[in-house]
């Protein structure tokens, strides 16, 4: 983690930063980022973007409220909104579209997103807790959803045919006529050579070492896969 | 072509109003640099490699949004596979592979590839754009060794990926940093002439794809939802054609549809997401319930009398299918089936629903649609069954594509 200097702040942030959550250094910290400019360039208190909001319409939630709360500078209002408020965001950009300002609201709550997460935010805990399976698995082996994730106690919202898309899964996906997708444990065979970059890429943006911060317990079960995998790659070369 | 026309009681809606007033307007006016003309510039001074858009290729050229051309190739691809196909559609890149192979295009699909890991990204924040933009080169420099130029599945992907090409042309220390990460994993920042999504090469091809056409479907009436990650990430980077709406909205999907002659109705939502919300479909999913049945479902069936949803993307597939039987607790009593638009393709083009087309996998009814296409499903699911048995006594799967020996990475 020896590059963590000044000309990489603004494209991403430090892990040895979680914990620090003073109200004004979190402003600073969204309004560094290098995508600040692109998507908030001022704004006309229209409403046009909460108009269009699916989130708007489900959730005590307006993406207008969230960009003039960033731009009027009140670092406590932008802390409040961090915790909970702008997670109710679908992110889907609609906001953008829209937007006659060519602000990207969505855009905004994504890096208001990743800085909260990156202080390890209270909410964050909350949040991520019911991620950790999709977590795990986006971070040994970079899918994001496997066909063995959807079970019926998962999804039992999903209806009565779920069951059928769970059971003698090896054979189903055997019969789908494609050899990389022949598998269940990822969404297709991926290989270890792949993952060994990946974790390169993982280590070197701080996205270990802020898991290992947020979320000890899942980092543990990761690091060990992480040197399983490596151990085998090195000792097959 | 056959061409589509904007609903006249939707014309006079807001979003209408805005896209006229707005979007298209404003984008027109105050256009930002092309990020290819950058990106050569790029190139020129020795800052890049990038992936070209070669004859083998064989690209056809067409309009974005702000009338600039972009080229899709259709030949010679590496399939960057969605993770979203797994468990709940993988009948899309089935059919996809299928039609390549029908057409005689050459394709890599292997095992050098990672998500593009933005899913969990716009989910979850813990990634951050270092992380991002290094995955998207690490799959484009995979890509470029072999040979093949990437066609990219997901809609997610197709965002994140426009948005990581653009930011990695505008930021040289973006550039400096991924260089540096590459390095470690003994590979180059390189950037792809274009990104490309799989609806894009279905667009160019539709003549081709429509002439394979053996099931009628003038009588099947679809309604289209455009994946939000595909048209509202990076807009200007998006096909529209005159014909399709008066090139009001993105054109591919609902063109192939019209080439294969289906009807497509226009609806009053057709702008709203599918209510995924990358986190909320799996941690608030009341929100994805709600959305997707009462902002999309109920509108395509109770205002545009569709026969079925049609999609791009995995996600929306899996938000708008998946929904559905639950909505019956509240009186929703819908049955849409859903599917992506190469899979309605497949089905049409005469695609063995249950070994192809995998429509097996999708829980809301399917079977009315496929009757009305006249299709005999009925013995695709029995002979699939049999397969099932052969396979469960040790016989060696069918394969759609025979992956080349793994070449090292
Ligand atoms: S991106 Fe978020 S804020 Fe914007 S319209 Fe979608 S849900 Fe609303
Ligand atoms: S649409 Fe744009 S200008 Fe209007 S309130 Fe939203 S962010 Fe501000």
């Amino acid at each position: 983690m020896s590059h963590d200097n000044d000309t990489v702040t603004h494209l991403r942030l430090d892990p040895d930063d979680v914990g620090q959550q003073d109200a004004q250094s979190l402003l600073e910290a969204i309004q560094s980022d290098l995508r600040y400019e692109e998507v908030i360039h001022g704004c006309l208190n229209c409403g046009v973007c909460s108009g269009s909001c699916p989130s708007h319409r489900f959730f005590d939630y307006s993406p207008r409220i969230v960009v003039q709360t960033v731009l009027s500078g009140d670092a406590e209002a932008v802390k409040a909104m961090m915790d909970e408020y702008i997670w109710a965001c679908a992110q889907c950009y609609t906001c953008a579209m829209r937007c006659p300002f060519h602000n990207s609201p969505g855009g905004l709550v994504m890096i208001m997103r990743e800085v909260a997460v990156w202080r390890g935010m209270e909410a964050v805990h909350r949040l991520l807790k019911p991620y950790g399976r999709v977590l795990l698995k986006v971070l040994s082996i970079g899918n994001q959803l496997t066909p063995d994730m959807i079970q019926p106690d998962f999804f039992p919202d999903w209806g009565p045919k779920i069951p059928w898309s769970s059971t003698d899964l090896a054979i189903k996906r055997k019969a789908i006529p494609v050899y990389t997708l022949q598998v269940t444990t990822s969404a297709w065979r991926v290989s270890p050579e792949t993952s060994y970059e990946l974790y390169s890429i993982y280590e070197e943006t701080g996205v270990f070492r802020l898991i290992e911060e947020i979320d000890p317990n899942l980092y543990e079960v990761v690091a060990d896969m992480v040197e399983d995998l490596r151990d085998m790659v090195e000792s097959s070369r | 072509m056959a061409t589509n026309s904007i609903d006249r009681n939707i014309k006079t809606s807001g979003w209408e109003f805005v896209t006229k007033t707005v979007d298209k307007r404003a984008l027109i006016k105050n256009q930002k640099p092309d990020p290819r003309e950058e990106l050569a510039e790029l190139e020129a001074r020795g800052e890049v490699k990038v992936i070209h858009i070669t004859e083998e290729n064989q690209p056809i050229t067409v309009e974005t949004l702000l009338g600039r051309t972009k080229r899709i190739p259709t030949n010679k691809l590496w399939h960057h596979k969605s993770c979203g196909q797994c468990g709940n559609i993988p009948g899309y890149p089935t059919s996809i592979m299928w039609f390549m192979n029908k057409m005689g295009l050459e394709y890599l699909d292997e095992t050098h590839q990672t998500s593009c890991t933005a899913w969990n990204y716009h989910g979850s924040g813990t990634s951050n754009l270092v992380a991002l933009a290094s995955v998207a080169v690490r799959n484009w420099h995979r890509a470029y060794e072999t040979g093949y130029f990437p066609l990219i599945h997901c809609g997610t992907s197709f965002g994140n990926y426009k948005e990581m090409r653009n930011l990695l042309i505008e930021h040289k220390d973006l550039r400096d940093e991924v260089r540096r990460i590459m390095h470690k994993v003994g590979r180059e920042l390189v950037i792809p002439e274009e990104i490309v999504h799989y609806s894009e090469w279905l667009h160019v091809l539709r003549d081709r794809v429509a002439a394979m056409r053996i099931h009628d479907v003038s009588n099947i009436v679809t309604t289209v939802h455009p994946a939000c990650h595909v048209w509202k990430l990076i807009p200007e980077d998006v096909i529209y054609d005159p014909n399709i709406y008066g090139g009001e909205r993105p054109a591919p999907t609902t063109a192939i549809l019209l080439a294969l002659g289906a009807q497509v109705a226009d609806y009053s939502t057709w702008y709203d997401c599918c209510g995924f919300g990358f986190r909320h479909i799996l941690t608030e999913r009341e929100f994805s319930r709600s959305f997707s049945l009462e902002r999309k479902i109920k509108v395509m069936v109770e205002e545009a009398h569709s026969d079925v949803a049609i999609t791009q993307d995995t996600g929306c597939t899996t938000t708008l299918d998946k929904n559905q039987w639950i909505g019956k607790a509240h009186g929703y009593n819908y049955d849409l089936p859903v599917m992506a638009d190469v899979q309605f393709a497949a089905l049409a083009a005469g695609a063995d629903p249950y070994k192809v087309v995998q429509i097996q996998w999708h829980t809301s009814g399917w079977q009315k649609l496929l009757d009305k296409m006249g299709i005999d499903w009925q013995s695709s699911k029995a002979a699939y069954e049999a397969y099932l048995e052969e396979l469960r006594a040790g016989k060696e799967p069918e394969q759609l594509y025979i992956p080349p020996v793994e070449q090292p990475v």
